[in-house]
């Protein structure tokens, strides 16, 4: 047992601190106002930045297990700076280049993989789809070989990165097993829909997307896989992502309602000073270091393979996500007036703080998945 | 980061629970019903060497670490153990012999640990009053040097195992002026004249626990039973926080580990509108939440354990956010599983009900939620 990282772990989280000096940080508050293209140029230029630090190649791919804790130490540090940037680049790094690393990897998709570590490319990954196309719990997202290209037809929600992505991956149906078409837009019959507007997380782009009799040439598609492993790695990396982009929210929600705190005065004294405020931030404080520690230990137990790894993930990413709202409404609270103006930290912290909980495995989900798990294990 | 136990402390606490479910569970039940401390558990918990893990072999320890201590208190609470007996061993083990045994003599630790390692001798602390708790400089139990010996006057509250201890430390004032520094640490032994137990307390839960008021009327003790030196009894009973956040939660988090098995498998027997309630997902829910609570806190307390083998000054930022997190935060599962049961939770006969009761006393005792909320503020 150790509860500290590693010299690499920490290396880490110095290298990415060291991205972002003051000039950044002004950069990144734009990029929640800005238009799709600003947003692209943007996320590209950081992209760049992690890029030479090397942290866009960490933790994607079969050796993502073991990378696991190094990656959640670079994680920690660039959720609590940016959450949007945060999302963005994870579903860059970690859910479309882990997915193309894990089924596939060499050739086409060699070459985008190696675009993506040099900061290149944005990625995005198109797997929900919308409730009427939902069938059985399978993909209604379809595609045939027809010749050497394949034929896609269908549509997908909520493709974060959709508006701005350079390379898709879309998962469709074959017969029954999953296929995994990378594409560009751009290609005939591929239509990304209009940016989304959302409550939080203003600095991300989301659509939905249509295929539309799409032809995707045969060495683009990875597959037919005959189980659901792409849609387990998924579910997985992309909950991990959000126990840390929750995690990282809760730790910069506390830092700014904790500075106001000690700067805002009543009755003669900060409001630091009342109970009210002090045991409030106390109990953020609690919420954050067990949804700190809950996280790692769900990352060490994927590193290891751990049998309970998957429940702990879930656990992991109920925790954080409800800690997430409770902490960001608690910070509300602290700054009052000054909390529900537009365009502050924390205003933007409570509006982005639901998405942990309906993204990835819903809280609801995940927490009948978790109960399954005990109802085996306990006959 | 490493999260992993070793094989030698996993097959350890696989050895208690099954221990504990063949010895002592299948009394617990009715000690628990009668209020009644459990001398037959007692002795056969000091057999088994739970009572002495972390003492050298020398005193009649184990030689344990503190992990492993923390995990043979977890494997207590999850085998069905009640909060009672556990916490008659924390406050025996880790309040009253860890103190003499890192702070006393040579002479005293030979003379107290080996009979209190065994479980021979009952051990408790004493530094609670009826004016003071948390706030420990207000302690107004007095000690008076008088040549060779030491007078003790004072009353001592909320003593856990004062009414059958067979050794008490006790801390007293020896300098009213000095605050913090006034405070110095005795050991006192049962029998000595001017030392009774008043009266016993009735409690909600932790019930075979016996929790008495303490008094001292001109109590007569040799100059010998100090324990360190004169004024650092505040120091000594702050280490002891380090024993409180580790090894004396970690029974609460065994004990939501017992709920969700006991709650698993009556889930899948009891049958409502021709289904298992498992069936329902409100129930599943319950059972969701019991398991995040027991990993979260898990994670904690380890963490306190871990921090302490490596002999680190305890970090009272991270013991404050653990007490505060299992005291508060386990009130849901032990509640969710009573009402899981519906009436036959509500009833003596199932231990869920019992679990309730004894768990009420984790954001109370060893310093209250609101306490913990202080300390975390003030360190933030």
């Amino acid at each position: 047992m150790n509860f500290d990282w590693t010299a690499e772990d920490k290396e880490i989280k110095t290298r990415l601190i060291g991205v972002f000096d003051q000039s950044c940080l002004l950069e990144l508050e734009a990029l929640e106002d800005a238009d799709l293209r600003e947003l692209k140029n943007i996320t590209s230029r950081f992209l760049k930045r992690l890029a030479r630090i090397g942290y866009l190649g960490i933790g994607a791919g079969p050796v993502a297990g073991s990378d696991t804790l190094g990656l959640m130490a670079g994680q920690e540090e660039l959720a609590r700076i940016s959450g949007s940037l945060f999302l963005a680049v994870e579903v860059t790094a970690r859910i479309f280049a882990g997915l193309l690393r894990c089924f596939g990897g060499s050739g086409h998709v060699g070459n985008i993989l190696e675009a993506v570590e040099r900061g290149d490319l944005i990625g995005a990954v198109a797997v929900t789809e919308p409730a009427e196309q939902e069938h059985d719990g399978g993909l209604g997202a379809v595609a045939w070989l027809d010749g050497s290209d394949y034929v896609v037809n269908g549509k997908k929600d909520f493709v974060t990165n959709g508006p701005i992505a350079d390379c898709l991956a879309i998962l469709v149906h074959v017969e029954e097993q999953i296929a995994i078409c990378v594409v560009e837009p751009g290609l005939p019959g591929l239509v990304i829909g209009p940016r989304m507007k959302t409550l939080g997380y203003n600095g991300v782009a989301v659509s939905a997307i249509e295929l539309n009799e799409v032809r995707v040439p045969r060495s683009q598609v990875l597959g037919p896989i005959s189980d659901r492993s792409p849609l387990e790695f998924l579910r997985l990396t992309e909950d991990l992502v959000l126990t840390m982009a929750s995690v990282g929210l809760i730790q910069r929600t506390i830092a700014e309602a904790r500075k106001y705190s000690g700067l805002h005065q009543r009755s003669g004294k900060p409001i630091f000073a009342h109970q009210e405020i002090r045991f409030k931030l106390a109990e953020m404080l609690t919420l954050s270091q067990t949804s700190q520690l809950l996280a790692f230990r769900a990352g060490w137990m994927c590193s290891v393979s751990d049998s309970e790894a998957a429940t702990l993930v879930r656990c992991a990413k109920v925790f954080a996500a409800e800690a997430s709202e409770k902490v960001a409404s608690m910070a509300m609270q602290i700054m009052a007036g000054q909390g529900y103006l537009s365009g502050n930290m924390i205003e933007r912290g409570y509006r982005d703080a639901k998405y942990a909980a309906v993204a990835g495995t819903t809280t609801e989900r995940a927490r009948m998945a978790i109960a399954d798990d005990l109802l085996k294990r306990y006959v | 980061m490493d999260f992993g136990l070793t094989e030698e402390q996993l097959m350890f606490k696989e050895q208690v629970l099954k221990f504990a479910r063949r010895e002592i569970v299948p009394r617990v039940q009715e000690h628990d019903l009668q209020g009644k401390f459990d001398r037959e558990s007692w002795k056969r918990l000091g057999e088994f060497g739970i009572l002495g893990l972390h003492f050298p072999e020398e005193l009649g320890g184990s030689g344990a670490d503190v992990m492993t201590s923390v995990l043979a208190a977890e494997a207590l609470g999850e085998a069905g153990v009640d909060g009672g007996l556990t916490l008659s061993y924390g406050a025996h083990t880790y309040l009253c012999a860890d103190t003499i045994f890192s702070h006393g003599t040579d002479e005293q630790r030979r003379k107290y640990i080996p009979r209190l390692a065994a479980g021979e001798w009952i051990g408790c602390m004493g530094l609670t009053e009826p004016g003071a708790g948390s706030d420990v400089a207000s302690l107004r139990t007095r000690a008076q040097r008088d040549g060779s010996h030491w007078i003790l006057n004072g009353t001592k509250m909320f003593i856990t195992n004062g009414a059958i201890a067979d050794v008490a430390v006790i801390y007293a004032k020896t300098d009213p002026s000095a605050g913090h520094s006034g405070i110095s640490a005795f050991v006192v032994e049962k029998g000595t004249p001017g030392f009774s137990v008043s009266r016993s307390l009735n409690k909600m839960g932790v019930r075979t626990s016996p929790t008495s008021e303490l008094v001292f009327e001109d109590c007569i003790i040799p100059a010998e039973n100090l324990i360190g030196a004169e004024g650092s009894g505040f120091l000594m009973a702050m280490q002891t926080v380090e024993w409180d956040r580790s090894a004396l939660l970690a029974p609460f988090v065994g004990a939501v580990s017992f709920l969700i098995q006991r709650c698993s498998r009556y889930a899948q027997e009891r049958e409502q509108f021709g289904r298992p309630i498992a069936y329902f997902q409100a129930v599943r829910h319950k059972l969701a939440d019991m398991k995040i609570f027991l990993e979260a806190a898990r994670s904690l307390v380890y963490r306190i354990a871990w921090c302490k083998d490596q002999g680190r000054p305890l970090n009272h930022l991270e013991a404050a956010v653990a007490k505060l997190f299992v005291g508060d935060w386990s009130l849901g599962p032990t509640n969710d599983a009573m009402v899981l049961h519906g009436g036959y939770g509500y009833c003596h006969e199932y231990d869920v009900e019992r679990v309730f009761r004894d768990g009420r006393l984790a954001p109370i005792g060893g310093g209250t939620s609101d306490v913990q909320k202080v300390l975390i503020s003030r360190l933030m």
